[in-house]
């Protein structure tokens, strides 16, 4: 894996750790990652990026604790071998939750009827591949 | 004092460290009490509006200005009062370098390397090159931002253990911006380089800075870690009839001309918003800096 793979948007509400987690959770449970791929190293994310080693630090700290990453003896982290690359459908549509409460929420605030934002979403979902 | 940080069993000194600091131009007050300090291999990211007292604050750490009240100290010896050994760790690009001026870059480059042990010549040659600057031509020459960036690879090539930085962004493209801010965020990282930059461009605060430290109207209304800060304060909006549901305590309120109110709240220590929010028809939004740093100096 390249850093290149992970974005980062300094200015979102969301701190730049959790926005590596997230994306790490999902390229790990979407198949992008697979068990045993190395990750690039701390100095490698945080020099791309030009952020902080220690958010990346962080970064990978709570993916290995959650159990997404672990560390290699000479290889640096990688991603874990007891997780099965590919999730179940309902905790791959877990990770999902936010946006789509998100979504709702603005849905709700435009006084959009559930069908017409169904069906932009369906074409959407269709179009992305 | 505040001056010495107690980590494990060792006794660290701090870079930098100020308290009761207090400051007047002319009668008109620019700082009223600052207690500040920064710890070994952090990064701070002063941030306030125009005239808001950060050059001072600045100047005052290093001991480059005597200030009305107050004590600052620099690697625990008095600013006013640095020893060479001390000068040579410490790294200072001020928002408009004068020194100098009757020498080219080159010149300067070569004169003032000889007094840092640490001197780093290929990366003053090398980032000259990048960042676009005739090595040949007289500083005095220069525009603003080059000769900026001239003190910036002064800086830089020093390979300080404390590097401070006034508005550095202003004279950098968004190229060359992104490469010093690399520097910053990798010197800090693996050299244990602590450095304190002031900024308006929050973004870029966001981006390096483990700490962020507000100044408004001479005095530090915020000093924590940034990732804390983006997780601990969000905006509330409460509809005009749910007006007397405001929590007392928040860091800035406003009435909106419908009558509804935005407030800055904080989560308490176990994570939750004050009650207010879950109020049918209220709403929490989370805050980026930016945005809390206007709702809250304005």
């Amino acid at each position: 894996m390249d850093a290149s793979l992970l974005t980062v948007q300094p200015a979102s509400a969301e701190p730049i750790y959790r926005q590596i987690v997230a994306q790490l959770r999902r390229l790990i449970a979407g198949g992008q990652l697979a068990a045993g791929d190395a990750l690039p190293s701390v100095r490698e994310v945080a020099g791309f990026h030009a952020i902080n080693p220690m958010t990346v630090s962080r970064a990978y700290g709570l993916a290995e604790a959650e159990g997404l990453l672990e560390r290699q003896r000479g290889k640096g982290m990688v991603v874990a071998s007891t997780r099965k690359s590919s999730q179940t459908e309902s905790r791959r549509l877990a990770l999902l939750e936010p946006q789509m409460i998100d979504l709702a929420r603005q849905a709700r605030e435009l006084e959009l009827p559930a069908q017409p934002v169904l069906r932009r979403l369906t074409k959407l979902l269709g179009e992305a591949t | 004092m505040n001056a010495v940080l107690r980590e494990g069993e060792s006794t660290i000194v701090a870079p930098l460290a100020v308290r009761g600091l207090q400051h007047c131009y002319e009668g008109a007050s620019v700082l009223t009490g600052v207690d500040l300090t920064l710890a070994p291999g952090s990064v701070l990211g002063l941030i306030g509006r125009n005239g808001a007292g950060k050059s001072t604050l600045i100047r005052a750490m290093l001991g480059l200005l005597v200030p009305l009240a107050g004590t600052a100290t620099v690697f625990g010896e008095p600013a006013l009062k640095l020893g060479d050994a001390i000068k040579a760790r410490l790294a200072y690009v001020p928002q408009q370098p004068e020194a100098l001026a009757w020498l080219t870059a080159q010149q300067m480059l070569d004169f003032v390397g000889r007094f840092y042990p640490r001197w780093d010549n290929a990366f003053a040659k090398h980032t000259l090159e990048r960042w676009q600057i005739q090595p040949n031509k007289l500083l005095a020459k220069l525009s603003p931002g080059e000769r900026q960036r001239v003190d910036l690879i002064r800086a830089l090539a020093s390979q300080p253990d404390l590097l401070v930085l006034d508005e550095p962004a202003a004279a950098l493209d968004p190229v060359a911006r992104r490469e010093l801010l690399r520097e910053i965020a990798l010197r800090a990282g693996e050299s244990g380089t602590t450095v304190l930059f002031s900024t308006h461009i929050v973004s870029d605060l966001e981006r390096v800075a483990s700490e962020i430290a507000f100044v408004h109207q001479g005095k530090l209304l915020m000093h924590c870690s940034v990732d804390e800060t983006k997780e601990r304060y969000g905006r509330l909006w409460l509809p005009g009839q749910l007006g007397y549901a405001a929590p007392a305590q928040s860091l800035s309120r406003r009435r909106h001309d419908d009558g509804s109110l935005s407030l800055v709240i904080e989560r308490d220590a176990h994570g939750h918003w004050p009650e207010a929010a879950s109020l049918p028809g209220a709403r929490v939004d989370a805050l980026g800096l930016e945005d809390l740093f206007v709702e809250i100096a304005e």
